[in-house]
């Protein structure tokens, strides 16, 4: 047993390697022990940061984005998997989404979505505009429009996933028993179909959210100027022309992936408690 | 991100029963009743589909094949023929698809070898491990890239992976790793070993029961964690640019760079170019695995 | 058996990549004696004759970091230098992109892991890259004066002599020069402002067209304004001066503060990149892009990216001309070769072909009556491509780079007191 238990304890040691090398070297980045311009231990740079409004400003813009497409996201899966249970074709068009890598979904954004855009092109030739500033501004704007949309585009497919997975196996057999007890389809949907959805989703939820944090690839194409995404903000700090500003990056990166952490707690947690006690069924006899 | 089963709840003891209905055979009749929500919402909802779906790749499909039209035409036909010729046929796109998909067969095979061995070893720990291992494994799935791509360049240049490509490598391994062993997790939760057991209670060393039995039996979710390890590193951007200092040329790093270049065509026609494998791959995968029930 | 004996090899590289990050930091030091070793090479390869140089050189190759951003210099590099350099000197070169900050990135990592020998042997580079590779001790030299091409170039010149006000000093090798303009459809504006009050007016009277980039071409446009709201680029020059800076700036944020309202988004946002810029310009949302070469247009229309009836604009206070250069890394592998590289760049042709309006477009470095005979009648009598500006109005406005410290602390105030915009 206890072997079984040290092979799994290495192998969990070898995925949590790199994540910790990197939270390891960022620290002392941070601090002023490694990268580009350091020059000696001091807390400098963190305290800049930390103080610095831009910083939180980024937070609060990456939450609200990572946010809002989140719960978009989630309202569309929980529509399409209730309807689309039988439709093969409509469970093939939630997928595409899938395949088609972030970064050319936000390129694609941008062609359909700027003010003169493809969208805007056609509002045009149905007269709605007459030129392109007419159209509305949804694309590098403050309010996020394209990136949340393109957000939501791209995790969509995968929480409908989900959601149709719980739909199909402990869903089935739950109505089931509840239609022999005599309840009627509304309060079926009501009382047993909408929580376990809700239950069963939420682990994924977190995941999606948690991921969108970290998201550049459709940040840089879309996003404004200021608010910038953190992934962004990060990135360009990275490449600052003034050296000792570079390990700004670093703690930035640091304090994502504490976010990230705790996120991964928090799911955690929910995978716990809705399943009471997790992999029960992995242990093989 | 899009793994398709990752951390699938379990919500109570029934689940058990469910979840090996769920790797019996097909898909049980619906619970909702149709009647409920009405035929004329799940058409709507289709056709909202049809268009949100495809809408972004009509777009990027007209962009790339069609001459350049500029606000407010939506599409011309007029044009050198030999504009959309060069698109189809520039050499950097090419050349970057055979890097992205070197890259990405080298990070599915290992993450899958990786995940596999992770996946077993975990599985077969105890609780507490297994739990902190799944959120480990977590881990590298939604770290900032910055904080990921910084360790592993760290660890590959004194691992004297001296050349950017290999350090892109294990920069993708790294997430696709995550992904991989979380998917087999879910795969080997379920799976029995006694058949194993009694292979080797037989007289078979480790390695032909690997071979022999193991193999046979998981065929099917080791190719789709191939496919799975495959697809993080195919759309991967952040992690390449930052371990390849934009000296290694994947697909993606070559799209941005065509739109930082203002180049919109061949932008969108490397945006095409990197969904029609994933695409494919979808297509096969999704047929092969219903015939398993591997996945929903 | 074979499981474990992978484990306990697993278990090792655990061990060792768990202390590597503690014992790099400890190994500071040392680096940079390996540093001065670099640069030492390189001198004693220039100290060299040419002959043994060339010899050195012969059937090694060379990789070369550049920005490999637009297609027109990757052609020229790859389908023209190349081929030559390989049929030539027997060097194969090879070519990936790295820029800027990057590049000081990777050659600092590469310095920590305590590595001797890097990746690269020749970096395209200037300005601000230039002295912060100088800096950091990143750079090998001095060793450019000594190729034999360099007697050919025009180091009279302002805008080559000097890097952004920082001598060369043998550690860059000059390569071509470019001069930052407007670019505007002339059939969208027939008569564009010449002078930074005629474009502040014409700003006023069209809201909603115009705006400037956040990247390079941005800031670049933001120190022509300095220098012309500042009584010229005499002001600034002769070091960064806390005080000029300041009062510089000022103006120019003031002169943007009372704008923006009439800039495109109305200030509140700023395209990311001069490629972005062009779409704007092309799809007609905003009537002025720019570029910090003035032959950009040029390589850009024949892209499909810009209409054919674009043109390049300089306003007559004067735009800012600069020279870009190639170094040699401090752990650069063949310096030989990355030598013979840097001179057949700087050969008359060499440099005549990167001129060519067909080509790249790009001002040569060399003195024009230097140059041997036969290549003097061709520099002048190169084809005016009919979007390219005249040479006189070229050398006309055009304004030399101060020291770099200016541009950053343009870009790092713009950032934090113009982009940062009040909620």
């Amino acid at each position: 047993m206890s072997r079984r238990d040290g092979a799994g304890v290495f192998a969990v040691a070898l995925m949590a390697a790199p994540v910790v090398a990197g939270g390891l070297y960022s620290l002392a980045a941070a601090v002023g022990l490694a990268g580009a311009g350091a020059n000696g231990l001091s807390a400098v740079r963190l305290v800049d940061v930390m103080r610095d409004s831009s910083t939180w400003r980024s937070i609060g813009w990456t939450f609200y984005t990572a946010g809002s497409a989140t719960l978009l996201a989630t309202a569309a899966a929980l529509l399409a998997s209730v309807q689309l249970q039988q439709s093969r074709v409509g469970r093939a068009l939630a997928i595409l989404p899938l395949a088609v890598p972030h970064v050319a979904a936000a390129l694609a954004a941008l062609l359909l979505l700027g003010q003169s855009g493809l969208l805007s092109r056609i509002a045009f030739a149905a007269g709605l505009i007459a030129q392109p500033s007419e159209f509305p501004v949804l694309v590098y704007d403050r309010p996020g429009a394209s990136l949340i949309i393109s957000f939501a585009w791209k995790e969509f497919p995968f929480l409908t996933l989900t959601a149709l997975a719980v739909l199909q196996t402990a869903g089935s057999t739950l109505t089931e028993v509840a239609r022999t007890h005599g309840a009627d389809a509304r309060a079926i949907f009501r009382r047993v179909t909408w929580p376990l959805l809700w239950r069963g989703l939420a682990p994924a939820v977190i995941a999606v959210f948690a991921f969108l944090i970290g998201q550049y690839e459709m940040a840089v194409l879309l996003a404004p100027s200021d608010p910038l995404p953190l992934s962004v903000l990060t990135y360009e700090r990275v490449n600052d022309a003034d050296l000792a500003r570079r390990g700004e990056a670093y703690v930035l990166g640091l304090l994502a992936l504490l976010l990230a952490a705790a996120l991964v707690v928090v799911h955690e947690r929910l995978r716990e408690d809705d399943s009471g006690h997790v992999g029960a069924g992995g242990r093989n006899a | 991100m899009s793994a398709q089963v990752v951390a699938m709840p379990d919500p109570g003891a029934q689940s058990r029963n469910a979840a090996s209905a769920r790797s019996a055979t097909v898909v049980r009749p619906p619970n909702v009743d149709q009647s409920t929500t009405g035929g004329l919402s799940a058409t709507l909802l289709l056709a909202a589909l049809v268009v949100i779906s495809l809408a972004p790749l009509a777009t990027l499909l007209m962009t790339a094949l069609l001459p350049v039209a500029r606000f407010p035409t939506i599409w011309t036909v007029e044009g050198d023929l030999d504009q959309v010729i060069s698109v189809v046929t520039n050499r950097i796109v090419w050349r970057s698809m055979a890097t992205s998909a070197m890259l990405a067969l080298l990070t599915g095979v290992s993450a899958t070898a990786l995940g596999y061995l992770a996946a077993r070893a975990i599985v077969r720990a105890g609780d507490r491990v297994r739990r902190i291992a799944s959120a480990v494994a977590f881990l590298p799935v939604i770290a900032p890239p910055i904080a990921l791509g910084v360790g592993v360049q760290v660890i590959a240049l004194r691992a004297g992976l001296g050349g950017a490509t290999s350090g892109v490598l294990l920069a993708h391994v790294v997430p696709a790793t995550g992904y991989v062993t979380l998917f087999l997790l879910g795969v080997l939760r379920t799976y029995d070993h006694r058949m194993e057991e009694e292979a080797r209670s037989l007289g078979a060393s480790p390695w032909q029961v690997f071979v022999r039995v193991t193999i046979p039996a998981l065929t099917s979710p080791l190719v789709v964690a191939i496919a799975l390890g495959a697809l993080v590193s195919w759309g991967q951007l952040a992690l390449t640019l930052l371990v390849g200092g934009g000296a290694v040329r994947t697909l993606p790093v070559e799209l941005l760079a065509f739109v930082r270049a203002g180049d919109d065509r061949l932008g969108a026609a490397a945006a095409l170019l990197l969904t029609v494998p994933p695409a494919i791959a979808f297509g096969f995968l999704r047929t092969g695995a219903r015939q398993t029930g591997a996945i929903t | 058996m074979i499981a474990r004996q992978t484990r306990s090899v697993r278990r090792l590289w655990a061990i060792a990549v768990a202390i590597t990050p503690g014992v790099s930091a400890c190994a500071a030091p040392s680096d940079r004696a390996e540093s001065a070793t670099g640069a030492r090479s390189a001198t004693e390869m220039a100290a060299l004759p040419w002959d043994s140089v060339l010899v050195h050189a012969r059937g090694t190759s060379v990789l070369w970091r550049m920005w490999r951003g637009d297609p027109a210099i990757n052609a020229y590099v790859d389908g023209w230098v190349a081929p030559r350099l390989k049929s030539r000197f027997g060097i194969t070169l090879q070519a990936v992109e790295g820029q800027g900050a990057e590049l000081v990135n990777t050659l600092v990592t590469e310095r920590e892991a305590g590595r001797g020998v890097g990746t690269a042997s020749l970096m395209w580079i200037n300005g601000e890259t230039f002295a912060q590779l100088r800096r950091e001790n990143l750079l090998a030299g001095p060793w450019s004066g000594r190729l034999p091409n360099a007697q050919y170039v025009d180091s009279g010149s302002a805008i080559i002599a000097r890097d952004f006000e920082q001598d060369p000093a043998g550690f860059e090798s000059p390569w071509g020069t470019v001069q930052f303009a407007l670019i505007y459809d002339t059939v969208r504006t027939p008569s564009p402002p010449r002078t930074v009050k005629e474009l502040a007016t014409w700003i006023h009277a069209h809201p909603g067209r115009f705006t400037h980039d956040q990247a390079f071409g941005g800031v670049t446009f933001l120190k022509m304004l300095m220098y012309a709201l500042g009584g010229g680029v005499e002001q600034f020059q002769g070091g960064f001066s806390e005080v000029k800076y300041i009062a510089g700036r000022d103006s120019v944020f003031g002169w943007i503060k009372r704008l923006s309202p009439d800039f495109w988004r109305g200030g509140e946002t700023y395209p990311p990149d001069v490629a972005a810029m062009h779409r704007l310009l092309a799809n007609g949302e905003i009537d002025f892009s720019m570029s910090l070469n003035q032959n950009e247009v040029v390589t850009k229309v024949r892209q499909g990216v810009l209409p054919t009836t674009a043109r390049a604009l300089l306003l007559r206070d004067g735009t800012i001309a600069n020279a870009h250069y190639v170094g040699i890394p401090f752990n650069a592998p063949n310096v030989a070769g990355a030598m013979v590289a840097a001179d057949f760049l700087l050969s008359p042709e060499a440099q005549f072909e990167k001129q060519r309006p067909e080509v790249w477009a790009d001002g040569t470095v060399l003195n024009h009556v230097r140059v041997p005979g036969e290549w003097r009648a061709k520099f002048s009598s190169l084809a005016q491509d009919r979007y390219a500006l005249s040479p006189d109005s070229l050398r006309r406005y055009a304004r030399p780079e101060v020291a770099p410290m200016y541009h950053e602390r343009m870009l790092a105030d713009w950032r934090t007191m113009i982009r940062r915009a009040t909620p």
